[in-house]
């Protein structure tokens, strides 16, 4: 016996990092008995130790409530969370597109953020109802009128009578569970028609394999159905159709305006991708739910492990990794400073920084990382095209009739009074200004075409820094451009360091090429020689810097009969050669290759 | 050889370089002692079969004692061991405490050896490294010691302080070797953690000479004491011909030795086995366990085959004489240019290694990088 559709809400939750989204949810659980609070930990939807340390959330998952309401009527809310960076816009997407409204939280103390701004456009693209709600009323610098015309002024959403709420401490959360009930429309669609189900996200179990997290549109699906996933055409037996309690339980079947999960016996989430449609095989919908798109790696980097005999285990946490994020794609290369190692793939600068820290944390692995690049368009003298995310395989310049680089629209909202230093950064960042609104007194958007290349360096801790922390920030992908491009290489005492080359547009090369020069120098600790560390364009040196040739290396004393004080120091110094890399005659410590990232 | 080291763990105050374990007297050396002397007659019978050549007392500083202390020590040692006629009994002594009384006590004692540590004959340098005597508190007790007849002496100093440079330390240098001291030990500054002066040098208060001026320190003391008439034979050592300190060469060929007193090492062979162990570096804990009738022993070991071999080559290759090969090939029935020839092929190709007929020893290049010569062996 299905739920009565008209009794379910499926809804999802709109915030900024460190609004309040997690907190609001916990909230909602307890108060719909979906969970005891003693069982829970602190922000429950946030599973992956990553998530919970750095307070967003990468992986959307999703929770199933039953609500009383005020009219007397059980009510089944389905919470889809999404994630909260704008590396994941696509993901978000397809998370909105399940629901038939979206609770947006602003932050009394804060206001509306650009990431906030980002995802509510595009909630209204789906034709989502909004309940604006504002939280952290408790908090003695919030200014939950200040928030109410932010959101007037700058979404055009009427918010006078916006919950006021504070997640943390329960007050007025009831208010929101009736607001969605009231106002997110039940989910439209037919159990009768042919099955549409849309993935928005997909989940790797040891015991299940790769589960998809629907939201049936139309149709029913149950165990034992053969199922087609229509982008790919790849088709499997149903063993579980389940629900978010907000663990996995399984029930009988799922049907149109439910939510829940799908489980095939499928190895990898590579064949359940998020924006998919699934139908049934003997009995398959005439068309697939628009919106879907393949998720590009936008941010590529190379990864080694620091120890060279660690490349097959890495390789085996490669393989596990992208079971969960299908997202990452890598393909094993080979360096000459850095040996043998993986060429990876990322939608972002954060997807990246996550992968690795999951590396590291999970898999026990130590990394050594070169610079982030982005994929360039090489066109040759004979007019062909070729793609190249690794600054080691740019073709010489000879061959080359043009390069051009990935642009994106920069979105960055923040109080007036950082735009100047603000603008200064965005034009070092080669932006090429676009607009400027004053949304309000206090706030003001500033749009700009800029490079993607710049972005991914250290784009987001300039302007954290610049703004003391108020701006935000949000881009999205645009067209090629045609652009001045050069290939910047290091060389440590004559041989050239290819996990150091990068390519930069030739007006930073010089000051890039001595920044890194200088690092380079501080962090290459002095050998029996002297060290030359050149920076050049082609055959051209723009910088150079020495790193002077140690003079002893030898220990004074013998500490008395203490032989095993010395033995130790001994075991430390080989040690410490075992995290080298040889580049040449150089012994270069793998952290410096990671240290040189950082140059402002 | 075989030797034995005392340690007495009492300083009047701490060098603000220094990481031993010392500290102030506050009324524990009767206790100290009561411990030390029970330690040495525990050990009495085991060691009954051994003749030691050597004896060191050390610390801290030996010479801050109580009158008549370390009278009664040797006194003790002689009871409870037996020591070889004409053994080499060296005592550690500070200039501030070098009297001529403590000295006379010293050479009544027998000890035939003085080791005085002056570190810096430049005011300004002593008191930036906490030491609480001057110049001429060394010069006097060279006096003393001269006058009382002690003709093997050495002072302790030390490159790489602050407030030093190149000629501060020759100007050491030449006050010593005027002084005629048969014997120099000359240390670079190793910047301990947890040191005053690692804590004063890393807030930036104190400046220590970079490492090439050490490196140059180092490089012109090592001329000027050869030019003097002093030969380096260890890394750290030099020494007129024939008044090398042999407590410590035993040290260097990897030798037996009997460690007493607090935080004291052994090296021994026990029942064919190498073995390794030292005291607690807990005051408390030695007196209390002493005191119970037990050796405050900690950190046994028993050292493999090779592991011992290594030492003796890590040890060896401190002298410039390097590792007798004949000695080793005794030891361990094999010659360590055959055990160790990958190594030596790779150091021979640096510049670093020779090899003659007798031994194997690295050269000023090898000397001067010592650590990446050992990890060559350490590797292999």
């Amino acid at each position: 016996m299905a739920f009565p559709r008209e009794q379910i809400r499926n809804f999802c939750i709109i915030a900024h990092i460190d609004h309040g989204k997690s907190t609001l949810a916990d909230r909602l659980m307890e108060l719909t008995d979906t969970v005891s609070a003693r069982d829970m930990e602190e922000q429950l939807l946030d599973s992956m130790d990553i998530e919970r340390e750095r307070g967003i959330t990468i992986k959307s998952t999703a929770v199933r409530m039953f609500y009383t309401a005020k009219d007397g009527r059980n009510y089944m809310l389905n919470l889809i969370d999404t994630p909260g960076h704008v590396d994941f816009t696509y993901e978000v997407s397809r998370a909105l597109a399940a629901c038939e409204g979206a609770v947006l939280v602003v932050d009394a103390t804060q206001g509306i953020e650009a990431q906030t701004l980002a995802n509510v456009y595009l909630a209204l693209d789906n034709d989502l109802e909004i309940i604006p709600v504002i939280n952290k009323i408790d908090l003695v610098s919030a200014d939950p009128e200040n928030a109410i015309h932010e959101i007037e002024d700058i979404i055009g959403l009427p918010a006078e009578d916006a919950p006021r709420i504070s997640a943390k401490t329960g007050l007025n959360v009831e208010e929101v569970l009736e607001r969605i009930v009231k106002d997110v429309p039940a989910p439209k669609g037919d159990p009768e028609k042919p099955l549409k189900a849309l993935i928005f996200d997909s989940i790797y179990d040891n015991y299940k394999g790769a589960l998809s997290y629907v939201r049936v549109m139309d149709g029913t699906v149950k165990p034992g159905d053969r199922i087609r996933f229509m982008h790919s055409g790849n088709e499997f037996d149903v063993t579980e159709v389940g629900v978010f309690n907000p663990a996995w339980q399984p029930v009988k079947e799922l049907t149109a305006g439910e939510v829940g999960y799908i489980s095939a016996s499928i190895k990898s989430v590579a064949e359940t991708k998020v924006g998919d449609t699934i139908t049934l095989a003997n009995n398959p919908a005439k068309e697939p739910l628009h919106g879907y798109k393949h998720a590009n790696p936008m941010v590529f980097c190379g990864i080694y492990p620091a120890d060279g005999a660690d490349y097959e285990a890495l390789k085996e946490a490669l393989d596990k990794l992208i079971l969960n994020d299908a997202s990452i794609s890598y393909e094993p290369e080979t360096s000459q400073a850095l040996g043998y190692g993986f060429r990876c793939g990322f939608l972002g600068l954060l997807h990246m920084e996550i992968a690795e820290e999951r590396l590291e944390r999970e898999f026990d692995l130590d990394l050594v990382t070169t610079a982030p690049s982005v994929i360039y368009r090489v066109i040759m003298l004979d007019g062909s095209i070729r793609l190249i995310d690794n600054p080691s395989n740019l073709p010489s310049p000879m061959e080359i009739q043009r390069m051009e680089e990935p642009m994106v629209s920069a979105h960055i909202m923040t109080p007036p009074e950082y735009v100047g230093s603000i603008m200064e950064l965005c034009q070092e960042k080669r932006g090429v200004f676009l607009d400027m609104t004053y949304l309000e007194e206090s706030r003001v958007k500033l749009s700009y075409t800029m490079p993607l290349n710049e972005i991914i360096f250290d784009f987001f801790d300039g302007l954290k820094s610049r703004s003391r922390g108020y701006a935000s920030f949000d881009y999205e992908l645009g067209d090629y451009m045609e652009s001045d491009l050069v290939k910047l290489d290091f060389l440590l005492n004559g041989d050239m360091c290819d996990a150091l080359s990068t390519i930069v547009h030739r007006d930073k090369a010089y000051a890039k090429g001595r920044a890194v020069a200088e690092k380079l120098q501080e962090v290459i600790p002095r050998q029996q020689f002297e060290i030359p560390i050149q920076a050049a364009i082609g055959g051209k040196i723009i910088a150079r810097e020495t790193v002077r040739a140690v003079r002893k290396d030898v220990l004074a004393k013998c500490y008395g009969g203490d032989i095993t004080r010395k033995k130790k120091l001994l075991e430390k110094q080989k040690e410490g050669k075992k995290r080298m890399r040889q580049v040449g005659t150089v012994s270069v410590p793998s952290d410096a290759f990671m240290t040189v990232l950082r140059i402002n | 050889m075989q030797g034995i080291y005392v340690h007495i763990p009492f300083c009047k105050r701490k060098c603000r370089y220094c990481d031993f374990v010392s500290f102030p007297e506050n009324g524990r050396e009767d206790f100290y002692f009561v411990a030390l002397i029970s330690e040495m007659r525990k050990y009495a019978p085991l060691m009954k079969d051994r003749v030691f050549d050597t004896v060191f007392i050390g610390g801290g500083t030996p010479t801050c004692l109580k009158p008549g202390r370390i009278k009664a020590l040797v006194n003790e040692l002689e009871n409870c061991f037996s020591i070889r006629e004409n053994a080499e009994i060296t005592c550690e002594a500070n200039p501030e405490s070098a009297t001529c009384e403590k000295l006379k006590e010293l050479k009544e004692a027998g000890v035939t050896r003085l080791s005085i540590g002056l570190q810096s004959a430049d005011e300004g340098v002593l008191k930036a490294i906490g030491r609480i005597h001057t110049k001429e508190d060394f010069l006097s007790a060279v006096e003393a010691a001269k006058s009382l007849g002690f003709t093997n002496v050495n002072a302790d100093v030390m490159h790489g302080l602050p407030l030093q440079d190149t000629e501060s330390y020759l100007e050491t240098l030449r006050l010593v070797t005027g002084l005629g001291l048969t014997h120099i030990s000359s240390y670079a500054l190793i910047l301990e953690e947890g040191t005053p002066l690692y804590e004063d040098v890393n807030a930036g208060r104190v400046a220590l000479p970079d490492p090439d001026e050490t490196a140059d320190m180092e490089d012109a003391g090592i001329a000027f004491l050869a030019e003097a008439g002093y030969r380096r034979y260890e890394i750290s050592n030099f020494a007129k011909p024939g008044f090398e300190c042999l407590h410590n060469l035993n040290y260097w060929d990897n030798g037996e030795y009997l460690g007493l007193g607090l935080n004291s090492h052994s090296a021994l062979r026990l029942k064919g086995d190498w073995t390794r162990f030292n005291n607690t570096e807990v005051y408390a804990e030695y007196v209390n366990e002493l005191g119970e009738g037990k050796l405050p022993v900690r950190n046994t070991q028993r050292i493999e085959r090779d592991e011992e071999m290594f030492e003796t080559i890590m040890l060896g290759l401190r002298k410039t004489e390097g590792v007798s090969r004949k000695a080793f090939l005794e030891r361990f029935g094999v010659d360590p240019a055959e055990q160790y020839a990958p190594a030596i092929a790779e150091l021979e190709l640096d510049g670093m290694i020779e090899v003659t007929e007798e031994r194997l020893f690295l050269n000023r290049r090898g000397m001067d990088f010592q650590n990446e010569a050992l990890l060559k062996f350490m590797d292999q």
